[in-house]
């Protein structure tokens, strides 16, 4: 009989358990109370890291942040590239996220049940992207006319920018610069 | 006796009765409650408490929402004919990375919350929370002082306050024609037109003159196309280059405030959408967190409330996180 509580408790989870005598209560409670401070021990033993590794993190973080800064410097040199500042602050961004989520989140100490959580949700998040492609990416592959019309392109920007070359030059036309 | 086991009345049966004490079937139930000491033993699925397990259900939702936000961000961006530079829509990269330097500056300040907590040293754990909190207002302040110089700039992410235009065609020339048109515009520039001369700055004084062409460009019947991008230029200049400051403030709507004329920025309509949305909706949790941080400082955060202030922490991480992301993509891309 008592196997079939402890099998029903099991399958259920928090059970009000009836029709037990003081001792089982009892062997409930020093149980649960083990339980419990097993728990604490094992806090306190995974509780890695200290205050030293969290500084190492932080000035990884700050000196990542710099690193994606530094693409916006003078001093980054491909600046006529800039797909290669892009892979660049990607890789930077990854990193910079991997450490908080392992340190600061502390999924690096964690049990196996991060994969459960994490896993699922980063590919549903790749596939999410990945599905806004083909309308959305795509979208000025086939424009109406009336759309094309009133769409900005390139060529505005260069008109703007001879515009302001010749303001530049012209201090008649625009003498404050 | 498997029956008996759990107590709790199911079916509909139970929910019909006015007082439920009928739904037991029987002395045994009530003999039960007779006892006074019921005791709940938990038997968790996963080796984590449930408080961190549901937090981390809903980071896995929140990573889902944000992941849908970028995404729709860089396929758009990446989509584009023309996107704006940063320095186009008056974006300042030192201020971005300061904000990413003070979140992240957060982050380990919640982590040395829960540490202090967790060694039983409530009063150090509340100095770090409350560090945490003047963090997180530090960052909103600057995101609200840089939404601030959008909304000067004329960028808005709707149409009856926005003044962005996506080209300076024909439509761009007549929309500044129809503002300069209007009843309270021609008052207003009859007396800049009639203002003596000594009684406007240098600055103003040669505005004037510049917005008098622009005037006359733009209500010439033979215009020619590169005419409207010169008016473009002279109401709000594209910044050529980030370090280059050519004509920053000193376009006509910045010496002028009160023309609101409206402008051109190639792409900057849907810059603006994108911007106030992912930025919005990140500090929007930054407003939750920071609640969550307010609250939990009217607690004791002895080891009692680890659980509470690392749950806490989680979600704070996880939006420190997403302005990792956003950084990036934002002000330098």
């Amino acid at each position: 009989m008592m196997h079939d509580h402890d099998h029903t408790s099991a399958a259920h989870g928090p059970v009000t358990r009836a029709g037990e005598t003081a001792d089982d209560t009892v062997r409930y409670a020093e149980a649960s109370h083990a339980e419990a401070s097993h728990g604490a021990h094992a806090h306190e033993h995974d509780s890695h890291g200290g205050i030293g590794k969290y500084l190492l993190v932080f000035l990884a973080l700050c000196f990542l942040t710099t690193m994606s800064f530094f693409t916006y410097s003078a001093a980054w040199p491909w600046k006529d590239q800039p797909q290669v500042g892009w892979a660049f602050m990607m890789a930077v961004s990854c990193t910079k996220a991997l450490l908080v989520v392992l340190f600061f989140m502390h999924v690096f100490w964690e049990a196996n049940w991060k994969y459960v959580l994490t896993i699922p949700a980063a590919m549903m998040a790749i596939f999410l992207a990945i599905m806004l492609i083909p309308d959305i990416g795509m979208r000025n592959r086939m424009v109406s006319q009336e759309r094309a019309l009133h769409m900005a392109r390139a060529a505005d920007l260069r008109l703007l920018e001879e515009a302001g070359a010749a303001s530049a030059e012209a201090p008649a036309h625009a003498p404050a610069h | 006796m498997n029956a008996s086991a759990i107590s709790i009345p199911h079916g509909s049966a139970g929910h019909d009765m006015p007082h439920g004490s009928g739904g037991h079937d029987g002395d045994h139930g009530h003999g039960d409650h007779g006892h006074g000491h019921v005791t709940l033993q938990y038997q968790p699925g996963l080796p984590l408490s449930r408080g961190k397990l549901i937090m981390w259900l809903f980071l896995s939702t929140e990573i889902m929402f944000f992941a849908a936000l970028l995404g729709s961000y860089v396929v758009l961006r990446f989509g584009a004919a023309v996107w704006p530079k940063p320095h186009h829509v008056h974006l300042s990269e030192p201020i971005g990375a300061f904000n990413t330097f003070v979140l992240i500056c957060s982050s380990v300040t919640i982590v040395l919350a829960l540490e202090a907590a967790r060694v039983n040293k409530a009063g150090l754990a509340k100095t770090w929370m409350l560090l945490t909190l003047l963090l997180g207002t530090l960052f909103l302040g600057i995101k609200a002082y840089e939404y601030q110089a959008k909304f000067s700039h004329g960028i808005y992410p709707w149409a009856p306050h926005g003044l962005i235009h996506e080209r300076p065609d024909l439509y761009y020339g007549s929309a500044v024609r129809a503002r300069l048109g209007e009843p309270a515009m021609i008052d207003r520039l009859k007396e800049l037109d009639d203002a003596p001369a000594d009684s406007l700055t240098a600055e103003a004084l040669v505005a004037r003159g510049r917005l008098q062409q622009v005037r006359k460009m733009v209500a010439n019947p033979d215009q020619q196309a590169f005419d409207m991008a010169v008016v473009a230029d002279q109401v709000m200049p594209l910044p050529a280059e980030a370090a280059d400051h050519h004509g920053a403030g000193h376009g006509l709507n910045d010496v002028f405030p009160w023309l609101r004329l409206p402008m051109v920025i190639p792409g900057g309509n849907m810059w603006a959408s994108t911007y106030f949305l992912l930025t919005g909706f990140h500090a929007i949790h930054v407003i939750v967190g920071l609640i969550v941080f307010a609250i939990l400082l009217g607690y004791r955060l002895n080891a009692s409330r680890a659980g509470m202030i690392e749950n806490a922490g989680l979600y704070w991480h996880f939006v420190d996180l997403v302005w990792i992301f956003l950084f990036p993509l934002m002000y330098l891309f």
